[in-house]
C-alpha cells in the first residue's frame, strides 16, 4: 500500500498534502486511522455490516471535513468524537426501526460506556502511533508480539525477524524504551 | 550499584534473575526515583500493548475508504485547458438528522443531500428501490443568481469510470432512474467549473 511510504508525517502534515490532492496521503490518513475508527463501532458491538458502515460514513465526514481540520493537530480527536456519534445515531435508528412503541423517544441509555470507550481508543491509538514512530525493525518486533492476531511463537516470530529466539526478550526491552523516548519527545508522558 | 537498564528490568519484571541480582535490583529501586519510575512507565505500556483490543476493518471496506479519495481533486484532463475541478460541501444531509420524535419508519426514508461550491448549490435526493436493490436519484443544480442551469452534463462516476451521463431541464433538474446500489461520485459540468460531489448509497440508510 503505497500510503505506507507516509508513515512518519505528522496529521497536519498529512492532511495538508491531502487538500493539495495528494491521494496517498489520504490513503496514510486512513491506514493510521483505520483502526480507531473501526474499533468504537465494534465496541458499540455492533455487527460487521454496521461496523463498516459507520467506518464509511466517517472516511466521508473526514473527507468532507479536511479543509476543517487543517491546521488541527487532533485528528484523532475529532475522528472519536465523530465515529462516537456515528454510532450512537445508527444504534438509534435500528432502535427505532425494531421499536413497536409508537411513541418512540430517542434512547437515553446507548447500552455502553461511551466516555470509557473513547479514552480507551484514544489511549490504544496513541500506542499505535508511537510504535509506528519507531524504526522499522523495533515496530515490527511489536507488531508481531502484541498487535498479531495470530498470536505467533517466539520461533515463529525468530524467524520471521531472522533473530535468535534468545535475542527477542533483550530487543524487546530495548523497543519498549524506545517507545518511552518517542512517548516523552511527543509529550503525551 | 549503578542505573538499571530497560533489559534488566524486563528480565526482572519476567522473573528471569537470579535470587541474587533480583535483590540487588529491589534495593536499587527503593531509592532510585529514575528507574522506579523507569520500571513503572515500561510496566505501564507492557499493560497497554497486552491488552490492545483495537480492530481491523475488513480488507474490502478499508480498500473503499483508501480509494475514496482517488476521484477527487485529482487533476482534470481538458482540451482547452480552462475546465476547474470545484469540490462541493455537504451542508446537508438528512442521514445526519434525527428522526422527528413519534415517526416509525416504515422501509427506508429518501435521503436528502445539499451541496454547495460557491453560488451553486446542488440538491440531491437518493430514493432506495428495495424490490430490485436500485437507487432512484434526482436533483437541481441551482444558483443564487436568478439563472437556471440548463442543458448542462451531469455524470455519475464510479470506480473511476463515468457510468451514467443525463442532461439537467430548462429549470436545472436531472433524474438517474434506477441505477443499481454503488457508491457514486456526481459531477456537474458548469462554465465555471466542473462540480464533484459525494454521493454514496448507504446500506442502511
Amino acid at each position: 500500500m503505497s500510503g505506507e511510504n507516509y508513515k512518519g508525517f505528522g496529521d497536519p502534515e498529512l492532511v495538508g498534502l491531502c487538500l493539495k490532492g495528494d491521494s496517498r496521503a489520504w490513503e496514510a490518513l486512513i491506514l493510521r486511522y483505520r483502526r480507531l475508527i473501526y474499533s468504537i463501532p465494534v465496541k458499540f458491538n455492533f455487527p460487521t455490516a454496521d461496523a463498516s458502515d459507520v467506518f464509511q460514513a466517517v472516511c466521508l465526514k473526514l473527507i468532507e471535513h479536511l479543509h476543517e481540520l487543517k491546521d488541527e493537530s487532533k485528528v484523532s480527536a475529532w475522528l472519536i468524537t465523530t465515529t462516537t456519534r456515528q454510532c450512537i445515531h445508527v444504534r438509534a435508528q435500528r432502535m427505532r426501526e425494531s421499536s413497536q412503541e409508537d411513541d418512540f423517544e430517542e434512547p437515553a441509555d446507548v447500552g455502553v460506556n461511551v466516555e470509557d470507550i473513547q479514552i480507551r481508543t484514544q489511549e490504544q491509538q496513541n500506542i499505535r502511533n508511537a510504535v509506528d514512530k519507531l524504526p522499522d525493525r523495533c515496530r515490527r518486533l511489536l507488531e508481531l508480539l502484541y498487535f498479531e492476531t495470530t498470536n505467533p511463537t517466539y520461533e515463529q516470530i525468530g524467524k520471521t525477524m531472522n533473530m535468535p529466539v534468545a535475542s527477542i526478550g533483550p530487543t524487546r526491552a530495548r523497543c519498549l524504551d524506545k517507545l518511552r523516548t518517542v512517548f516523552r519527545q511527543k509529550g503525551i508522558q | 550499584m549503578r542505573h538499571v537498564n530497560a533489559e534488566k528490568l524486563m528480565e526482572y519484571r519476567d522473573g528471569q534473575l537470579t535470587e541474587e541480582s533480583k535483590a540487588m535490583i529491589d534495593s536499587h529501586l527503593s531509592h532510585c526515583g529514575d528507574c522506579s519510575k523507569m520500571r513503572q512507565e515500561l510496566q505501564e505500556f507492557l499493560i497497554w500493548l497486552e491488552s490492545d483490543s483495537t480492530f481491523e476493518p475488513p480488507a474490502d471496506v478499508l480498500q473503499w475508504g483508501m480509494n475514496l479519495f482517488q476521484p477527487l481533486l485529482q487533476p482534470t484532463a481538458s482540451v482547452d485547458g480552462k475546465v476547474r475541478k470545484i469540490v462541493a460541501s455537504l451542508v446537508f444531509d438528512t442521514f445526519d438528522e434525527p428522526a422527528l420524535a413519534g415517526v416509525r419508519r416504515v422501509g427506508a426514508p429518501p435521503r436528502q443531500l445539499l451541496f454547495r461550491a460557491g453560488d451553486v448549490d446542488v440538491d440531491v435526493k437518493i430514493e432506495s428501490v428495495e424490490s430490485n436493490e436500485r437507487i432512484s436519484l434526482v436533483g437541481q443544480v441551482l444558483s443564487t443568481s436568478e439563472k437556471f442551469f440548463d442543458n448542462t452534463p451531469v455524470k455519475l462516476e464510479s470506480h473511476g469510470m463515468v457510468r451514467y451521463k443525463t442532461m439537467t431541464n430548462f429549470v436545472g433538474e436531472f433524474v438517474f432512474d434506477e441505477v443499481p446500489k454503488d457508491t457514486y461520485h456526481l459531477s456537474v459540468d458548469l462554465p465555471e467549473g466542473q462540480i464533484t460531489l459525494f454521493c454514496v448509497h448507504r446500506g442502511n440508510s
